[in-house]
């Protein structure tokens, strides 16, 4: 109907340039329409009189003579297109297995064999090809759809790459934009652009998934000490099953060690739930995390997923100075006794030249109070300030808790007390910029009256606050919890700061008891009380709760503490992708970014797998080295990364991640409508459903990649144009008849 | 006739010597202690010495009306404290607090002091809420209790919370003697029974014993010292009349087992 109207097809309008093909210029068509306005205007004003109606008629008259004043400049489009049979056509077609949900692969092949290409190769050499990991050139429409990857990414390189060599005019991409190989960056895509071929998507399956039920993602800490209470944050969407129990479980292996019944939400929405559970025993892990199938769920292979986690046969050890003895020390270090994988090292000063300590491993261990050298403190991986007062340490000291945090990356936990915080003159010490709370500027702020504690939002997801393991029984715990001994106002949480807990006094009302945040490279927390140790003595004995938090607390401290050499990796599990980036930074016997070190990765993988692969440093970067490393076959591996200085070893850390091949496919199954529109506007080229694909061969010859011509299309003899003549003198000639002769 | 005359004469005797003797003890330590409060006895603190109020055994000679709990009460605990607030770093009142097993209050107190812990006769109730007592993580300190008879009372009571754990002596190589001051060295701290001290020891406690029970984790939660008084040794320390090194040992031995219950 468009092209009856309007002579050409409305690609061609939307992809050609107007322009007016008489030569003649265009400032004469603006006098001869301002002078036929004149003349017009002159006709009707001469008349006595001169009416709306008068001016009405006037405005028809003028608008006929413009236009065809406007057709005697010829207007015409001018296009750029495909030679006919000289411009090659890529049709890829991704035959990934999500491609075989559905029948997609069979629509797709439909589409082709039922006139498309035909339409296509009736103008254009056609070229076939097969998507997955790769691009593989066809002969025929494949017809199956059993590779394990979509890499859409690698797919649009390799055609544009074949540009170089041959005249291709455009790319028709058949897929459901499902990429899991992480391919489509941002380079792809500008070298798409700068190729110029347009690529048009075919979108097939549906937009939104249909009764199933999916792990969008499970997040896991890589890392974790034997035993540790670890939590594992599950995201789940569904369609089809809304307000229906599902049980989510985190495995090792075939031990199922924790669960959780969930209500899953409204179709397209997504839940995220935090699910506790014990580290076990030392030794790499891959825990499995799944949902439970429920029945008539269309895809169960999205109801899983793996992850590593390393659990590491440490025993970080924490430093705690206290100022005096006090009740909280006692308990404190009760509470850390149960947990054998924590050694609680303490420092009291009991009079006022002597200390006692607990825990030391040598009798000149601590043996001059607290350290004054980055050798004699660092040596732990955590640190609590109590009931002392900031002034008892030297400068030297007090810088060094500081670089304890920032350089080391250690934990630091401050108590309250009557010498602590504000009224221990930390407010006023280079340490105070490290703590999440701003100090009052005064003293007095150390009450021995009861407070009793409350968990803030953060602290119901938090793990250092999880006493039970179902959120809402252990926001009730914390509020059923004894009330503290006495409590210390700190202040306002400072921007960026977490408040897990809040304390709750009489007549005082609500104020910070448990913040934390991070600092340079380690955290800090702030915990405004001496007193809870009445959490163990006002309950029973068989309650947990004090030794919980305690355990939890302490290894919150140390539990993410870098060491010399810390390697990472960008993910824990590389899915359908093979390349591995490592990373190390590596730190000198000072805790420093060591420039001048040599780093190796020890990595062994399934199989037999075994490589060295030299870290080189990364530019820009002192104490960072990186390399690339391909995994190629599926399952789990092991990297160790050893740095050394000259001789001396500076350290090492142990990493661990997997591969896994066809495993994406199966999760967001849906069509990436969003993907496959963004990659054909980018482009220039235009994003299909299966059913509005009759125009695609005419989109594809107004191509300007390959053999282009530019063309100019009149079209001041489009039927439209004269319709438009037609209809204004018609108008005017109903009017004057309504109105009488004007 | 003659025979009952004669008993009574003995007794008489036997009876006067006594009035006579303690009335020669008291003229040297005489109990005019002024027990008001001190006056920062409200002073909110870390630390208060609790001392147990427990119900006695029948036919405990005169202290049964006023309880063998209150024995060298409140000066011993007074003057104690004022030793621990001197001598060490521990916030501690002026003022001790009194603790019994039938309410909860106890368990704000996690040390509890116990003197003539041989005269105790606690009931199952009130031994089971010792026991929960320590086994939230409160410490008990037992003292003044001397011979077999007593500590076979003492016993009786305790066993019924803790039959399970046995009562050890305590190794000089303890923390519990080390924890501040040095204690390898120790004698038996007497009682002003026993002025003017050729003696040291009562009924057949000839020999002073350090002994404890210990938790799973080998901590020790209930510190006995028996055939020995510690509490007379801190209310006489101003006396003149009581040796310097006994009360010094007391207070050592006091100290050292708050720090240690503050710390273990």
């Amino acid at each position: 109907m468009f092209e009856f109207f309007f002579k050409y097809p409305w690609e061609v309008y939307r992809k050609g340039t107007f322009v007016l093909s008489s030569g003649w210029p265009l400032w004469l068509l603006g006098v001869c329409a301002l002078l036929v306005a004149v003349l017009v205007g002159w006709l009707v004003l001469r008349r006595p009189g001169p009416n709306a109606r008068a001016l009405a008629i006037a405005g028809l008259q003028w608008a006929v003579l413009s236009l065809l004043l406007l057709m005697l400049w010829q207007p015409a489009l001018s296009v750029s297109s495909l030679k006919p049979q000289q411009n090659v056509v890529s049709v890829i077609v991704d035959t990934s297995s999500s491609m075989a949900l559905d029948n997609r692969i069979g629509e797709a092949k439909k589409l082709l064999d039922s006139g498309l290409l035909d339409d296509l190769k009736k103008r254009f050499p056609v070229r076939l090809y097969q998507a997955g990991r790769g691009l593989e050139r066809v002969s025929a429409t494949p017809a199956q759809a059993s590779q394990p990857v979509t890499n859409l990414g690698e797919a649009l390189r390799s055609a544009v790459a074949e540009s170089a060599s041959l005249p291709v005019g455009a790319i028709v991409l058949l897929t459901d934009g499902a990429d899991n190989a992480g391919g489509l960056d941002s380079d792809t895509m500008d070298a798409v652009r700068r190729s110029r071929i347009p690529v048009h998507a075919v979108g097939f399956g549906p937009e939104s998934i249909r009764n199933d039920v999916e792990i969008i993602d499970a997040e896991l800490p890589s890392r974790a000490l034997p035993d540790a209470r670890l939590a594992a944050t599950v995201s789940v969407r569904q369609a089809g099953f809304a307000g229906r129990t599902a049980r989510i479980s985190v495995k090792d292996g075939s031990k199922v060690l924790a669960t959780r019944d969930v209500k899953l939400p409204d179709d397209g929405k997504s839940l995220r739930e935090v699910i506790p559970f014990s580290a076990g025993a030392a030794g790499a892990k891959a825990m499995q995390v799944s949902v439970a199938a429920i029945e008539g769920e269309t895809n169960p292979d999205n109801n899983a997923v793996t992850r590593l986690v390393d659990v590491r046969d440490k025993k970080p050890r924490i430093l705690y100075f206290e100022g005096e003895p006090r009740w909280e020390t006692k308990f404190i270090r009760r509470a850390a006794e149960l947990d054998k994988n924590i050694e609680l090292v303490s420092i009291i000063r009991t009079t006022q030249n002597k200390f006692y300590r607990q825990g030391i491993n040598d009798p000149k261990e601590l043996e001059r109070g607290f350290p004054d050298s980055v050798e004699e403190l660092f040596r732990y991986q955590g640190l609590i300030i109590g009931n002392v007062e900031a002034g008892y340490f030297n400068s030297s000291q007090q810088s060094l808790i500081k670089e304890f945090v920032d350089r080391r990356g250690g934990g630091v936990l401050f108590l309250g007390g009557r010498a602590a915080l504000s009224d221990g003159g930390w407010n006023k010490a280079g340490a105070a910029e490290m703590l999440p709370v701003i100090l009052p500027d005064r003293k007095g702020t150390f009450h021995r009256d009861p407070a009793t504690a409350e968990l803030t939002a953060a602290g119901r997801d938090s793990l250092l606050t999880r006493i039970e393991d179902n959120p809402d029984k252990n926001t009730a715990r914390w509020k059923a919890l004894p009330y503290l001994a006495d409590y210390q106002e700190v202040g306002a949480a400072k921007p960026g700061a977490l408040v897990l807990a809040e304390m709750i006094v009489a007549g005082r009302g609500r104020s910070p008891l448990l913040a934390t945040q991070s600092y340079g490279r380690g955290r800090v927390a702030v915990f405004a009380t001496g007193g809870s140790w009445r959490w163990q003595m006002a309950q029973d004995s068989k309650d947990m709760s004090h030794e919980t938090f305690w355990r939890q607390m302490l290894r919150w401290l140390v539990s993410d503490v870098n060491e010399r050499t810390t390697v990472i990796s960008e993910k824990q599990v590389y899915a359908d992708e093979s390349r591995v980036p490592l990373r190390a930074d590596v730190r000198d016997r000072n805790y420093l970014p060591a420039a001048d070190a040599v780093v190796e990765a020890h990595i062994m993988g399934p199989g037999g797998v075994s490589a060295v692969v030299p870290l080189l440093p990364a530019k820009g970067e002192s104490g960072a080295y990186v390399a690339d490393w391909k995994a190629e076959a599926p399952g789990s591996y092991l990297a160790e990364v050893v740095a050394r200085q000259g001789e001396a070893e500076l350290g090492r850390d142990v990493l661990t991640f997997r591969r896994e091949d066809g495993v994406a496919e199966h999760f967001r199954t849906e069509q990436n409508r969003e993907l496959l529109e963004r990659i054909a506007q980018q482009s220039g080229g235009r994003y299909y459903k299966p059913d509005q694909t009759s125009a695609l061969a005419r989109e594809i010859e107004l191509s300007e990649a390959g053999i282009s011509v530019k063309e100019t299309r009149d079209i001041w003899n489009a039927p439209f144009a004269f319709m438009l003549v037609a209809g204004l003198k018609a108008a005017e000639w109903l009017l004057r008849r309504k109105w009488g002769a004007v | 006739m003659r025979k009952p005359l004669a008993i009574f004469a003995l007794v008489s005797a036997l009876a006067g010597s006594v009035w006579a003797f303690q009335r020669n003890i008291r003229a040297l330590f005489p109990d005019t202690y002024d027990d008001s409060p001190p006056a920062d006895a409200a002073e909110k603190t870390e630390f208060y010495f609790a001392r147990l109020r427990y119900p006695n055994v029948r036919g405990s000679g005169m202290w049964w009306s006023r309880g063998s709990w209150t024995v060298d009460y409140p000066k011993a605990d007074r003057q104690f404290m004022q030793g621990v607030r001197r001598l060490t770093r521990i916030h501690a009142n002026s003022m001790e607090r009194i603790v019994d097993l039938v309410s909860d209050d106890i368990f704000n107190y996690p040390f509890v002091y116990v003197v003539e812990a041989g005269h105790w006769d606690l009931p199952d109730a009130q031994a089971r809420k010792l026991r929960e007592f320590i086994d939230r993580g409160g410490f008990l300190m037992t003292d003044d209790f001397h011979g077999t008879f007593e500590w076979e009372v003492f016993t009786a009571s305790l066993n019924k919370g803790f039959g399970d754990r046995p009562i050890i002596d305590i190794e000089n190589a303890d923390p519990i003697f080390h924890v501040l001051y040095d204690l390898d060295v120790r004698w038996q701290v007497p009682g002003i029974v026993n002025y003017p001290f050729q003696r040291t020891y009562e009924y057949d406690g000839y020999e002073p014993k350090w002994r404890a029970i210990r938790d799973d984790k080998g901590r020790i939660v209930v510190g006995i010292c028996h055939n020995m008084d510690n509490g007379d040794a801190w209310e006489w320390a101003d006396s003149p009349h009581y040796p310097e090194k006994y009360a010094s040992q007391a207070y050592r031995t006091g100290i050292n087992f708050i720090i240690y219950a503050m710390t273990h």
